[in-house]
């Protein structure tokens, strides 16, 4: 113990001693430790974004519903084809006990708004209070909608940030207002919460913000009077239901629509299994590129270790002629090698901190590096084995060298 | 007549031959002699007459090519190379003709450096350092280091650095080479009082006034070794 001790306090003065060369070296393990973790946090940053993107639509446990043409053998019985109705919904409702959540939705695109001179184009949808916890929506002020509203058919209207911003003036209370939506007066009810995530100047949930929503029952009356829904869409009670879930829905609505198949029902999955697959190709080609700067910064202490050999010949030729084992020489070089990796290790640390912060401010939010604690520990155990793996091809050179080849050595 | 002492290195035949391109140089020829316990032998010869060869392979430092060296009765090539270095590290302390100091370490760490080696540190380590530098008078320059120090100042390192062990065997290859007479004598008498404690002392020199102290000589001519009286 207190000899390895003195190995390494020895291992430091000979660092001090050489200290273009330790430098050096250091700078090798500093960048590969660096760059790893960096590049680690580049792929968190970037996959922490898109999973978050993913529960925004709401989960890998919902379930989209939508109408779509026969399929080609079925196509002489089109007009027989009534699409999506409230009665489907009711139909899941009481037949699929999986499903915790359906909501029907009608859209009405490119609805014409109008207050005062303020005119505005939005997608208005008409929805039950369902929609708020399947596309993850939250209320900032106001409320949802009453049963009344939908038993009556109620001209109330809830809005998004964006369609706030565009028909109210700053600082002007929007709630127990009226807006005008294709000539009739809505009074707004409520108020979402503005969602936002940056990638580059562009808010990839903007759509979260340009919306409004009515109650169904006032979509289907007075907007766009018809009885078609654009969407039903249903969340699974837990993710180990959703299979069963969808074979579920999709035979009661096959029932329900006598047979036609003029709807298709979908899950996430397959994005999910999109972003598994691109997560798994990054992770291995950023393991690819941490691995590459290691072998690099591994070569770099290799190839100053053995300069360093060379330029101390004389010195180990003078240890064992007063008696140094050759385990001794091993050793004296190995804890120079690691004593180095470790000062990189933690040095490449401090700048991947450091860059990580700079990067963080300079570039747009959602494509800047994340810090993942991961990456430190990996980034710096490998440092270490890099420095220990490539210390021990040199000790061992100057471990086997002879005693008075050595002193004649000049 | 008391029975002789026990041997502490026994030389047969021992040869070293370097080859030079096409040539070979005969370092060493057939070299036979026994070097008891407690002798205090002096080794004579011209330059490049093969006398550092010798001691290096009574050093353990190097290997002959021809013949065998017994360290205490037992075959020195059947020891393995950190068995040899414990030997040098416990029982032989080495002055060079050319010091072999460390330059980046201080005087007094030059001096430690065999202790570091040892198997089991001694406990009075420091003690035993401070004593050595105080053998050959260098206390003063113990921060200092090696490059700081004058040709005969460095080499009473190197001596400091050989005794630090009190090792059974010290061998010195030219230690007063750099001294003046006056400190040159005051070295001598050193040797003297370790020999008279019981170390047996092997030290190379030129000059036959110095050899003249010794109890035993051998000279060396072209890599052959003869017992002999006076030069
Ligand atoms: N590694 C080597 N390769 C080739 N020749 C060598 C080697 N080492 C020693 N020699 C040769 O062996 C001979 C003896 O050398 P050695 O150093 O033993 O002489 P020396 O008696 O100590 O001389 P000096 O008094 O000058 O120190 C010399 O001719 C030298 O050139
Ligand atoms: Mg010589």
């Amino acid at each position: 113990m207190k000899r390895l001790l003195s190995g390494i306090l020895n291992g430091l003065g000979e660092i001090w001693g050489h200290k273009l060369r330790s430098l050096l070296t250091i700078c090798c393990v500093m960048l590969g430790v660096a760059s790893m973790v960096v590049t680690t946090g580049f792929m968190e940053g970037f996959f922490s974004g898109w999973e978050r993107s993913l529960q925004e639509q709401g989960g890998v446990e919902k379930i989209t519903g939508s109408p779509r043409a026969l399929p080609e053998r079925q196509a002489p019985l089109a007009p027989a084809s009534r699409g999506f109705t409230l009665d489907d919904a009711e139909a899941l409702r009481a037949l699929v006990p999986t499903l915790d959540v359906i909501s029907p939705e009608i859209d009405f695109p490119g609805a014409r708004l109008s207050r005062g001179s303020r005119r505005h184009e939005v997608r208005i949808q008409g929805v039950t209070n369902s929609i708020f916890e399947i596309n993850r929506y939250e209320i900032a002020r106001g409320r949802m909608f009453s049963a009344l509203d939908f038993a009556d058919r109620a001209n109330v209207i809830i809005l998004g940030s964006e369609v706030v911003r565009e028909c109210f003036a700053p600082g002007e209370d929007p709630l127990g207002r009226y807006l005008d939506v294709a000539g009739q007066p809505y009074l707004v009810i409520g108020v979402l919460q503005h969602y936002e995530r940056l990638w580059g100047t562009y808010n990839t949930l903007q759509w979260k913000n340009k919306i409004a929503f009515v109650p169904i029952t006032t979509m289907a009356t007075k907007l766009r009077p018809t009885d078609r829904l654009n969407w039903l869409n249903m969340k699974a009670r837990d993710l180990s239901l959703l299979r069963e879930s969808v074979d579920a829905a999709s035979n009661v609505l096959a029932q329900q629509h006598r047979g036609l198949i003029d709807f298709t029902v979908t899950t996430n999955e397959q994005q999910l299994a999109s972003f598994s697959s691109t997560k798994a190709g990054f992770v291995i080609g950023g393991s690819a590129i941490a691995g590459v700067s290691l072998l690099v910064s591994g070569i770099g202490i290799m190839n100053l270790m053995l300069a360093s050999i060379n330029e101390r010949v004389r010195e180990i030729g003078i240890r064992k002629a007063v008696g140094a084992t050759p385990f001794n020489i091993f050793s004296q070089f190995v804890a120079e090698a690691v004593t180095l990796s470790l000062i990189g290790g933690v040095a490449g640390v401090g700048v991947a901190v450091g860059a990580i912060k700079l990067l963080g401010t300079v570039l747009p939010p959602g494509s800047a590096p994340l810090l993942a604690p991961s990456a430190f520990v990996v980034g710096f155990a490998f440092s270490v084995t890099a420095g220990v793996l490539a210390g021990i091809y040199p000790a061992i050179q100057a471990a086997k060298l002879d005693p008075i080849e050595a002193l004649r050595y000049e | 007549m008391s029975a002789p002492a026990p041997e502490v290195l026994r030389l047969e035949r021992v040869g070293k031959r370097y080859p030079m391109g096409d040539t070979v140089v005969d370092a060493l020829v057939d070299a036979s002699f026994t070097l008891r316990e407690g002798e205090f032998m002096a080794i004579l010869g011209p330059s490049g007459s093969g006398k550092s060869t010798l001691m290096h392979i009574l050093g353990f430092l190097d290997s002959p090519s021809t013949g065998q060296v017994f360290f205490d009765g037992c075959p020195v090539a059947s020891l393995s190379e950190r068995q040899r270095a414990h030997v040098r590290a416990e029982k032989i302390g080495f002055v060079f003709q050319a010091f072999n100091l460390l330059p980046r370490l201080t005087v007094r760490a030059n001096v430690a450096l065999p202790l570091s080696y040892h198997g089991s540190p001694p406990a009075d380590a420091e003690a035993r350092i401070d004593r050595a530098l105080a053998l050959v008078d260098m206390t003063h320059r113990a921060h200092h280091r090696p490059g700081e120090l004058s040709g005969g100042q460095r080499q009473r390192v190197a001596i400091a650095r050989a005794l630090v062990n009190e090792p059974r065997i010290l061998l010195a290859d030219e230690p007063t080479g750099n001294l003046d007479t006056k400190t040159a004598a005051a070295i001598l008498d050193l040797f003297k009082e370790l020999n008279r404690l019981g170390r047996t002392i092997v030290v190379v020199t030129h000059s036959s006034e110095i050899a003249g102290h010794f109890r035993r000589q051998l000279h060396v001519r072209d890599g052959r070794v003869t017992e002999g009286g006076a030069a």
